[in-house]
C-alpha cells in the first residue's frame, strides 16, 4: 500500500511539473505585458506583474492595424470553416452511399493525397494561374478539405442508421432529402469536431499567408505578429508610442502585450473545443 | 419508375460529391503533375506550356552545388533529432498519465498538456524568443543559478536544441491521444491477472500495456521516419536568422526562401521532388520491412 501512493505522489509532482512548464511561459509572458516598465526593463517580472498597469493594452487596442488583422482572421475562419463543412459533408456524404459511382476508386484516390504531399512551387503557381493571389480566397479554399476529413466525416456518416434512410426512400425522399433531412442534423458531433479543426487551423494560418499575401491591407494576425515580433518592427510603433501617449512602454512588453491579444481569442474557445477534439482525433487514429 | 428513381439518385450524388472532387482534382492532383517544372527551365512569363525543357539538369545542378548537401545535412540532423526524442516523449507521457489514479488531476493535467498544440506557431516561436533571447527570463534565471548567458535564439550550437524543445513543448500533449485511446482498449482483466500472478507495476507495464501500445508506435514511427525530411516550415521559419542559417536551413525553407522569393522555380521543384521521393521510398520500404517483421503495416 505504502509503495503505491508513493508511487502516485511521484507520479503527481513530475505531471504537476510538465503542466507548469506548459503554462510557465504565457504566465510570463502575461506577467511582463502587464508590469510597469521599470520592473520589465530590470528583468525583475517572473510569473506575477509587478507594478500592475494596461499601457500595453491600450495602445494595442488603438492601433487600427491590430483590428483589421483581426478581422481578417475572424473572416477567413467563419468563412473558410463553412467552405469547408459544405465540400467536405457533401463529398463525405455521397462517398458514404452505395449508390455512388465509381466509389471505391475516388476514396483510394482521395486517401493517395495522404502519402502523396502536393508540392510547394507548383502549388503556388496553380493558385496564381486561378488569380488567387492576394486575395482571401487564396487563404480559404487551397486547404479547404483534407483526406482527414473527409475520411472521418464519411465514417461517421455510415454509422447512421441505414434503416432509417431506407425508410425515407420508400417514403419518396430522394438523396438531397436523406443528406438535408437525416444526414445532417443526426450528425452534428462530427461537423462540429471537423469545424473546431478546421476553425483553428484556420485562425492558426501563416504559412500560406506568407506566400499568397503581399497586400499588408489582407494581412491576418499571424502575419501581422510576426511582422511586429519577430522581425522587430516594433520599433517603428514604439516612437510612436512615446510621442503620442507619453506613456514608456518598452519593446519587450509591446511585444509580449501583443502576444497575449493573439493568443487570448484561442484560449477562449479552448474549452469548447476540448469537449470535441478528442473524440475527433481518436476517429481519426481508429480509421488508420 | 424505379429505374428512373435510381439513375436520378445517382446524379444527385454525383451532384453533391463534384465540389470535393474538383478540389481533390485540382489542388492535390494538378501540383502533381506541376512538378513537370523540374525537367524545365521554367519561366513565369513563358509559363508551362512554353518554357524550355532541360531534362535533368536541374538534377545535375542540385548535385553540384555545395548548398544541396549543406541542406541535406540540416534536414536529416533535424529529422533525426526531432524522432529520437519526438517519438517517445508522447509514449513516455502517455504512459505517465494511464498511471495516474485520480480522474480530475489527470483531466486537468490532460487540459493543460492539449493546449499548445492549438497555439500557432508564430505565437509559441514569439513566445520562446522573448524567453530564450540573451536578455530573457531563462538566461536571468541562469546567471542567478551561477552559468553563463547563453544567446540561444541566435547561437547555431543550440538551434537545434531550441527547435527540438519547442516542438515537443507544443505537441507532446496532443501526440498521447493516440496512445491513450490504445491504452484504453485493453482489457482491465489483464492487468487482475497479473497482479493475482504478483506481478509487480513496472512488469506490468513492460508484459502488458507496452505491448498493447506497441501497433500504434510501430504506425506513428514508421510515419515520421516517412517525414524524416519534412520539417514544420512554419516552426523553422520563425527561428530562422542570418545568424543560424547556416545550421538552420532545410529542404523546406530553402525552396521557400530561393524557390518562391528568389524566383528558383524549377530548381527548387527538383530538389523538393528528389525530398518527396526519398519520403515515399522510406514510407514504402519500411511499410514492407515492418509487414514482415511485426506484422504491423499502413495498408
Amino acid at each position: 500500500m505504502y509503495r503505491i501512493s508513493g508511487f502516485q505522489t511521484f507520479l503527481a509532482v513530475i505531471l504537476s511539473t510538465l503542466s507548469l512548464i506548459m503554462l510557465a511561459p504565457l504566465v510570463h509572458v502575461l506577467s511582463v505585458s502587464l508590469s510597469s516598465p521599470l520592473y520589465a526593463q530590470a528583468k525583475l517580472v517572473y510569473f506575477w506583474p509587478k507594478g500592475l498597469q494596461f499601457a500595453v493594452y491600450k495602445k494595442i487596442f488603438s492601433m487600427d492595424e491590430m483590428w483589421r488583422a483581426m478581422g481578417i482572421s475572424i473572416y477567413i475562419t467563419v468563412i473558410g470553416t463553412l467552405i469547408t463543412l459544405v465540400i467536405t459533408s457533401m463529398i463525405a456524404f455521397a462517398l458514404s452511399r452505395t449508390e455512388m459511382p465509381g466509389k471505391k476508386m475516388i476514396v483510394r484516390l482521395i486517401v493517395l493525397t495522404f502519402i502523396l504531399p502536393a508540392p510547394l512551387i507548383p502549388g503556388f503557381l496553380l493558385v496564381k494561374e486561378l488569380n488567387m493571389l492576394d486575395t482571401l480566397w487564396s487563404l480559404m479554399i487551397p486547404g479547404a478539405t483534407s483526406a482527414f476529413y473527409v475520411i472521418i466525416m464519411r465514417s461517421f456518416f455510415r454509422n447512421v442508421s441505414g434503416e432509417l434512410f431506407d425508410a425515407a426512400k420508400i417514403d419518396g425522399c430522394n438523396e438531397a432529402g436523406i443528406y438535408f433531412r437525416l444526414v445532417i442534423p443526426l450528425s452534428s458531433a462530427v461537423i462540429a469536431t471537423i469545424g473546431l479543426f478546421h476553425a483553428v487551423f484556420q485562425w492558426n494560418t501563416y504559412f500560406s499567408a506568407l506566400i499568397f499575401i503581399r497586400d499588408k491591407t489582407l494581412y491576418p494576425l499571424q502575419v501581422l505578429l510576426q511582422n511586429l515580433v519577430a522581425k522587430k518592427g516594433l520599433n517603428n510603433f514604439m516612437g510612436e508610442v512615446q510621442f503620442e501617449l507619453n506613456m514608456p512602454v518598452t519593446p519587450e512588453m509591446m511585444s509580449a502585450g501583443i502576444i497575449i491579444f493573439a493568443t487570448v481569442p484561442i484560449l477562449i474557445v479552448y474549452p469548447f473545443l476540448q469537449r470535441y477534439f478528442v473524440k475527433g482525433a481518436m476517429l481519426g487514429s481508429l480509421k488508420e | 419508375m424505379k429505374r428512373r428513381l435510381v439513375i436520378r439518385d445517382k446524379w444527385i450524388l454525383i451532384l453533391f460529391a463534384l465540389p470535393g472532387l474538383l478540389y481533390f482534382l485540382l489542388f492535390k492532383y494538378v501540383p502533381l503533375l506541376g512538378n513537370i517544372i523540374a525537367f524545365q527551365d521554367y519561366n513565369i512569363f513563358k509559363g508551362i506550356l512554353h518554357s524550355p525543357w532541360v531534362g535533368l539538369a536541374q538534377f545535375e545542378r542540385m548535385f553540384g552545388f555545395d548548398d544541396f548537401y549543406r541542406v541535406l545535412r540540416n534536414s536529416i540532423l533535424l529529422g533525426f533529432y526531432s524522432l529520437l526524442f519526438g517519438f517517445p516523449a508522447p509514449i513516455i507521457l502517455a504512459l505517465l498519465l494511464n498511471e495516474s489514479r485520480k480522474m480530475w488531476f489527470k483531466r486537468v493535467v490532460q487540459t493543460v498538456v492539449y493546449m499548445p498544440h492549438f497555439l500557432s506557431w508564430v505565437i509559441v516561436g514569439s513566445i520562446f524568443i522573448n524567453l530564450l533571447a540573451y536578455e530573457g527570463i531563462v538566461n536571468v534565471f541562469m546567471t542567478k543559478l551561477g552559468m553563463d548567458k547563453v544567446d540561444f535564439v541566435s547561437d547555431g550550437n543550440y538551434f537545434l536544441a531550441v527547435l527540438i524543445s519547442t516542438g515537443i513543448w507544443k505537441e507532446v500533449g496532443w501526440g498521447t491521444i493516440i496512445y491513450l485511446a490504445a491504452l484504453s482498449g485493453i482489457n482491465p482483466n489483464l492487468y487482475e491477472a497479473a497482479m493475482v500472478d504478483g506481478a509487480s507495476r513496472w512488469r506490468q507495464i513492460w508484459s502488458i500495456t507496452l505491448p498493447c501500445m506497441m501497433p500504434t508506435m510501430v504506425i506513428v514511427l514508421l510515419l515520421s521516419i516517412g517525414h524524416i525530411l519534412d520539417a514544420n516550415v512554419e516552426q523553422v521559419l520563425i527561428f530562422l536568422n542570418p545568424l543560424v542559417r547556416d545550421v538552420g536551413e532545410v529542404f523546406d525553407t530553402y525552396v521557400y526562401t530561393f524557390g518562391l522569393v528568389g524566383g528558383q522555380y524549377s530548381y527548387t521543384t527538383a530538389i523538393a521532388l528528389f525530398k518527396s521521393g526519398v519520403g515515399i521510398v522510406l514510407v514504402f520500404g519500411l511499410n514492407a520491412v515492418s509487414r514482415r517483421t511485426t506484422g504491423e503495416s499502413l495498408y
